[in-house]
């Protein structure tokens, strides 16, 4: 599903100088595999991550997304894809703080390629308050993210990642602000999710005890896949 | 739900910048409408009264033109006299068609026997007008009456009353004018009869007597033959009858138009001011904003959302912010300029007439139209540079 050839992405900092973040990496994921990455900070995880999910321009090599290189796609069919076939969760609070809970799991709804008509607004509103029951939090779909916790902030974003029904599944440092039986709370339900669903899960942590969740592991240093963990 | 409320809670959601917004797009746009409800409506009182005047000369005693156009444009009442002859005279002057005199009174101010106080009288002769005579014809079907006038569009007969008391003596009011927005909109219109009429009951009517000398006039409105050349005309009767002065009306209020060009002048360059100074602040607060939300927007591109629906979106927060502070203050700049009109004219010299309401709303319209772009523009660089970036680039720190 997912296919990196020999890609590197390189930052410019300031005066000329630039940083690599990830050196000529080749890696291929398989539909339906839950794939944990590893490393620590600063060892490309999330460049890595955004490269495939087509955020990040690569310096060079090729992001193939089911056969597709994503850059030599428009911005329209770029986002259509991120839209459609992928799911976010990221390390960093990302609700949006003027939505409630329930708004923000249907906003990926309103970037739809396709204006959804007012039967599949409703459809799309049934499935979020679905989703809302499945991380447990059918009793905050009107709270704001300011008042819910961290934990329950997090599954507000596995819900939203959930919600146009996604073939790929990125999350990012998803525990790492999370206290230990939250983190394990958390990723049993990427690990149900995944058993349900099928969706690829590609997950990175800088946590080796989380390679447990995952189908297979991998591990990150200086830009680079070391080793297959675990 | 869609971008545009999207981009009202996000409004919501940041009052500080949306203040800062909303008061730069009042000020803007209750700046521009209030300047130009104040500037237009001056020359448009200007341009009625010299259409009312319906001369192309006014001859008057000399040293009287200040007094004779603060008469005509501020109501304030003049009294100066001159020959009767004059009109004669003027009247053979070549050139002239029309040569028709007139006397400027007053009412008393503080006395029961003038119901409307220091009110400005124009009295005319009307075997010779040809200022007023068409009004008359197209609107009374004929002469004033003795003891009738017609009034200026402010002139009204008191409550509890069936005419107007001038000097003790009831005059009829039998026609109202349309509104000039200066002085002649206070002013009455009465014949050389009933003016005399007024002047001899005065005597034993009035608390104090209406005096016009003998043989006297304040002034002859002078009509030009198509084809003579009118300064050439005034020239010709400063030259043949001594001690007056010819006013040519394209030459009257020049120095009222002077101001309003120089006042005209002051707006423009203080909208100026006050127009980049709002860009420049609304364009540092958008760049703020859009650089507090990076993240944000990132989220939203990895969302889904293309480019241009996040230019949309940020831009929908500008456009609702202008549409609601121009709004506003175009509602409260021509409150206050209706309100406060008595003080702006006292403050500017200048009378200006109100447009109809469908007048301001039209130029409202367009003063909203104005803001909106301005804001959209200045928005538009900040969002359309954080549109443009890689989501990585805007999710990093």
């Amino acid at each position: 599903m997912i296919e990196l050839q020999d890609v590197s992405k390189t930052y410019s900092i300031a005066k000329g100088r630039s940083v690599p973040a990830v050196q000529g990496v080749t890696l291929q994921v398989e539909r339906g595999e839950f794939l944990v990455i590893t490393g620590r900070s600063g060892s490309g995880k999330t460049t890595l991550l955004n490269l495939v999910a087509g955020l990040a321009r690569p310096t060079s090599g090729r992001v193939l997304l089911d056969g597709v290189e994503i850059w030599k796609l428009p911005d329209a069919e770029q986002s259509r894809l991120r839209n459609e076939k992928i799911g976010f969760v990221f390390q960093f609070p990302s609700l949006m703080p003027s939505l409630t809970a329930l708004e923000n799991v249907l906003l990926p709804t309103l970037f739809a390629a396709a204006k959804s008509d007012t039967k599949a607004q409703a459809g799309a509103r049934e499935r979020a308050v679905q989703l809302m029951d499945e991380v447990g939090l059918s009793d905050k779909l009107d709270a704001y993210p300011r008042q819910l916790s961290a934990g329950q902030q997090q599954r507000v974003v596995i819900a939203r990642s959930l919600i146009n029904r996604p073939e790929l599944l990125l999350a990012d440092e998803p525990t790492s602000d999370l206290d230990e039986q939250t983190e394990q709370e958390i990723m049993a339900t990427f690990q149900a999710i995944h058993a349900r669903t099928g969706v690829t899960v590609l997950l990175v942590t800088h946590s080796t005890q989380l390679i447990v969740f995952g189908t297979r592991a991998l591990r990150m240093q200086g830009g680079q896949i070391v080793a297959a963990d675990g | 739900m869609g971008l545009i409320r999207l981009a009202r809670r996000n409004l919501a959601g940041s009052s500080f910048r949306s203040w800062v917004v909303f008061f730069c797009a009042a000020l803007m746009a209750g700046f521009v409408i209030g300047g130009t409800l104040v500037i237009r409506g001056a020359d448009s009182s200007l341009r009625l009264a010299l259409e009312r005047l319906g001369a192309d000369i006014l001859v008057i005693p000399a040293g009287n033109e200040a007094r004779i156009e603060s008469a005509l444009l501020m109501g304030v009442p003049a009294h100066f006299w001159m020959p009767a002859s004059v009109a004669d005279q003027i009247a053979a002057v070549p050139g002239v068609v029309a040569a028709s005199p007139q006397l400027y009174l007053a009412t008393l101010r503080g006395a029961t026997c003038c119901s409307l106080p220091e009110m400005f009288l124009i009295a005319y002769d009307p075997a010779t007008d040809f200022t007023l005579r068409p009004w008359l014809e197209q609107n009374l079907e004929g002469e004033l009456r003795l003891m009738e006038a017609v009034g200026g569009n402010h002139v009204y007969i008191p409550s509890g009353q069936d005419n107007i008391l001038i000097y003790g003596s009831a005059v009829d009011l039998v026609g109202t004018l349309e509104q000039t927005g200066a002085g002649l909109d206070q002013s009455m219109f009465l014949t050389f009869e009933t003016a005399n009429r007024i002047a001899r009951l005065s005597y034993t009517l009035a608390v104090k007597p209406l005096e016009i000398p003998p043989d006297s006039i304040s002034s002859v409105l002078v009509k030009v033959a198509p084809d003579a050349d009118v300064h050439q005309v005034a020239q010709q009767i400063a030259a043949a009858i001594p001690g007056v002065a010819p006013m040519e009306a394209t030459n009257l209020f020049k120095e009222q138009r002077l101001q309003l060009l120089g006042l005209l002048r002051s707006i423009v360059v203080l909208l100026g001011i006050t127009w980049l100074l709002a860009m420049a602040l609304i364009a540092l607060v958008f760049s703020m904003a859009v650089n507090e939300r990076r993240r944000e927007i990132g989220v939203m591109r990895a969302l889904g959302a293309t480019r241009l629906a996040v230019l949309q979106s940020l831009l929908w927060e500008a456009v609702l912010l202008a549409l609601a502070g121009g709004v506003v203050g175009i509602a409260i700049a021509s409150l206050a300029t209706f309100l406060f009109r008595d003080l702006i004219v006292g403050l500017m010299g200048v009378p200006f007439l109100l447009p109809s309401l469908s007048g301001v709303l039209a130029l409202g319209l367009a003063g909203l139209a104005l803001v909106l772009a301005s804001v959209v523009v200045a928005a538009l660089f900040p969002t359309l540079r954080i549109s443009l970036q890689d989501p990585a680039v805007s999710m990093r720190e």
